[in-house]
């Protein structure tokens, strides 16, 4: 009995030590080459971008770092939500004593429809545990924080990427450049972007995300930060859904409402009929990246953005 | 009531402390309350079709008959039809009832032994109701017999520490293998199987080695979970694995995987199919066409081929678990057929079974048969099963872009290193310990405390939550 109680203990002092220390120190540990901490590394910048996987995917960083003399970052987090976002920029100015020219965030109408939840584990592991715990509220408040769920969240989730950490950040580290993607991403070709299944039918608004939109202009307004929100171009076949159409009609009211600049699709003359340019629906292939990229940069400049 | 959730952990206990605070004469009622309120926990409905079988085979074979065996095939085999392949003629409100499969085989065991006279007719329908809905085997065997059963749950057992300590390392070792190995391999799986048509052949051949080693998991870890419990309460469980993929020839696998289905198959299908009238006449027939090959050899063709389509059938009715069945009947028949041709040829070129490199050879070679075959139990259709056998052997490259696009079903890319790295560490150390398993059964018999404590640790932190179902419970 007594070494039962004892394998048990031992389990258990373990588990909590490792939880603990996931939950406490892991924006503390150094990430080469992107997250808020390499982000926060890098010092003042003139541009930040703060959205998903297509932000990193359809921003060339070297045509952002030509434009502002090295002086952009990439943050993204895998389907990054607007819930996440709002804490994500408080992170920022939390931990942060450098100045940020403009902050740019991403406009997904679709981001609108998707319920409030963990996307990708960076995300826990970029926020500090006041950071952990405002996003755990928010899930809470939403319904989506059963017991599996906080399980996932506070003691599964990035513990793979915490073991593995000395092999595996190293070949992370490779990938990416100031949160840029850097590997050469080639098109899909036509025929599967053509047939690639999508249904978008279902989506319904979630008001948690709107109000998430609603909290991060607020904050940037509170704090003078500049800021924009920009829309990156979708392959026509998904920018051109009535769903996607109608929930864009829906940012662009929540926008004018705070009388917010934004970058959309359209303000671009980029072909979004261009197979070559695409990888999926909503990421880009190097050349859609780099073509587009230069077209933004010419755009924000002749707005005074840069 | 899934056995990994909070639910079953405070049924068990509560089921303990009753079963060893009771008179040693009440345990066995004690077993039969907690094994109504484990089933009738999800849908209280199921009862009565369990409680219909219950009753009418332990009625029909007080006194057995052919016309009482009959009638018990009818009733059994009716509910199981109805109920499990209703969906196939269209029929989709039907509800089937928990652990049916599992349920029905054992009914129809017992009423078979009870007609070959190999046991007495149980006079209490209670104790026959317990053999048959005892909670650990109920939903996913294993499908145990009641000669082996009636001692062992009707008697008394005393608390034993001991029992306690082993069953919990038992149960421990099968959450692990479930939640640590299975439930990290599912979502790689998964999502190759559910389009397999966008992925190149080596991304399928990792899909298919990986659902091998999954289903294996899952289930040898259920098998774990349940034995462990029962062993708890004193009663030993037939075991359904022996380390199935270290086999050396296909008829050993299937003498180690699912172990007490393919008992039953060769207790209560295959024997009586060999003595049959019927089959002796078709072998006889066989013999014509085939007139050197031996009697012995050709009594088990029909047979075999009847096996292994209801083996199929018995998974479900559709076209990849018959394809499946037949796969195996084709390769079984191949292998009994050829076994007097292969004896010779072994001896002309000296092949020595004992060899280590031949018994490299041949557990490689049968477990490759063996991941050919789980293509079709896994696949969607048989068309998507060829589809893959067809990509498998025209699309597969081995270079840097063909290693990274098989990662791509590990979902998001910045977490794809860092699941190779751990599912290659657990996969070796489930490998290793097998092996060594294999060389010496009480391998890993000292130390339990450490690699119990170390197996908590690992599937407190490592473990996928809410992996609450398990494979054969579909079947």
């Amino acid at each position: 009995m007594k070494k039962t109680v004892i394998s048990l203990l031992t389990a258990l002092i373990v588990i909590t030590a490792a939880v603990a220390f996931k939950n406490v120190y892991s924006c503390e540990i150094p990430i080469g080459n992107r997250g808020i901490r390499a982000a926060i590394k890098e010092g003042d910048l003139d541009l930040l971008f703060i959205g998903s996987s297509t932000f990193r995917s359809n921003l060339n960083i070297h045509t952002l770092d030509e434009a502002v003399n090295d002086r952009a970052f990439i943050i993204s987090y895998g389907g990054n939500q607007y819930a996440a976002t709002s804490i994500q920029y408080d992170e920022i100015k939390k931990r942060s004593k450098a100045g940020y020219g403009l902050m740019v965030f991403e406009l997904d109408p679709l981001m609108l429809t998707e319920e409030v939840k963990l996307s990708d584990s960076r995300v826990i592991w970029d926020l500090s545990f006041d950071g952990k715990r405002a996003l755990w509220g928010k899930l809470k408040n939403e319904g989506n924080a059963g017991l599996p769920v906080m399980y996932e969240y506070f003691v599964t989730s990035g513990m793979d990427d915490l073991i593995t950490y000395p092999v595996t950040e190293r070949f992370y580290s490779t990938r990416y450049y100031k949160g840029a993607k850097t590997d050469d991403t080639k098109s899909s070709g036509k025929e599967f972007l053509e047939n690639e299944q999508f249904d978008i039918s279902d989506s319904v608004l979630i008001d948690a995300q709107a109000d998430a939109v609603r909290e991060v202009i607020e904050k940037c307004k509170r704090d003078s930060q500049p800021f924009i929100f920009l829309e990156s171009p979708h392959y026509y076949r998904l920018e051109d859904d009535p769903v996607y159409v109608e929930y864009h009609k829906y940012f662009v009211d929540l926008m004018n409402e705070y009388d917010v600049e934004c970058v959309y699709a359209h303000d671009i003359d980029f072909d979004n009929h261009e197979p070559d340019f695409y990888e999926d629906m909503s990421h880009m292939s190097s050349k859609g990246r780099t073509v587009y990229t230069e077209k933004l940069v010419d755009l924000l400049r002749s707005r005074g953005l840069l | 009531m899934s056995l990994i959730s909070i639910s079953f952990l405070i049924f068990i206990i509560i089921l303990l402390i009753v079963y060893y605070r009771v008179k040693p004469e009440y345990q066995w009622m004690v077993l039969l309350l907690g094994s109504i309120v484990f089933y009738a926990w999800v849908r209280p409905v199921y009862i009565v079709f369990i409680a219909v079988s219950i009753v009418s085979t332990w009625y029909l074979m007080l006194k057995p008959s052919k016309v009482r065996w009959i009638l018990t095939l009818i009733i059994n085999l009716g509910i199981l039809i109805v109920f499990r392949y209703s969906i196939y003629f269209n029929i989709h409100s039907l509800i089937v009832p928990l652990g049916i499969s599992f349920y029905t085989f054992m009914t129809l065991g017992y009423a078979h032994d009870c007609m070959g006279k190999k046991i007495e007719p149980e006079k209490n329908l209670l104790h026959y109701a317990l053999f048959i809905s005892y909670f650990p085997q109920i939903t996913q065997g294993p499908i145990g017999t009641y000669g082996n059963m009636k001692d062992q749950l009707l008697s008394p057992h005393a608390f034993d520490l001991n029992n306690i300590k082993s069953g919990g390392y038992r149960v421990i070792k099968g959450l692990f293998k479930k939640l640590v190995i299975a439930g990290r391999l599912t979502y790689y799986v998964d999502t190759v199987f559910s389009s397999p048509g966008n992925y190149a052949g080596l991304t399928l051949i990792i899909a298919v080695f990986f659902y091998a080693i999954e289903l294996y998991a899952d289930f040898s870890g259920y098998m774990d979970i349940v034995c462990g419990i029962s062993y708890m309460l004193g009663i030993k469980l037939t075991e359904n694995f022996k380390r199935p993929y270290f086999s050396r020839n296909i008829q050993e696998y299937w003498r180690r995987w699912h172990i007490s289905l393919n008992e039953w198959f060769k207790e209560h299908l295959m024997m009586p199919a060999v003595t049959s009238g019927w089959n002796r006449k078709a072998s006889k027939f066989l013999g014509k066409i085939f007139p050197k090959a031996k009697k012995g050899n050709l009594r088990t063709v029909f047979p075999l081929i009847l096996v292994w389509i209801i083996t199929g059938i018995w998974h479900g009715a559709e076209d990849v678990y018959i394809g499946w069945g037949v796969y195996f009947a084709i390769i079984m028949l191949f292998s009994v057929c050829s076994m007097s041709y292969m004896k010779k040829l072994k001896k002309a070129i000296h092949w020595n079974d004992d060899n280590v490199f031949i018994k490299i050879f041949t557990t490689i070679r049968t477990f490759l048969i063996v991941l050919l075959g789980e293509v079709m139990f896994r696949a969607h259709s048989l068309s998507d099963a060829f589809m893959i056998y067809k990509r498998i052997f025209t699309t597969t490259k081995i270079n840097g872009g063909s290693i990274m696009a098989s990662l791509t079903p590990f979902g998001n890319g910045n977490q794809a290193a860092a699941s190779v790295i751990i599912l290659t560490v657990l996969m070796t150390v489930l490998f290793i310990v097998e092996l060594l398993k294999e060389k010496n059964e009480n391998a890993f018999s000292r130390h339990r405390y450490l690699y119990a404590t170390g197996m908590l640790v690992v599937m407190a932190l490592f473990g996928v939550a809410g992996q609450s179902n398990f494979m054969y419970q579909a079947f």
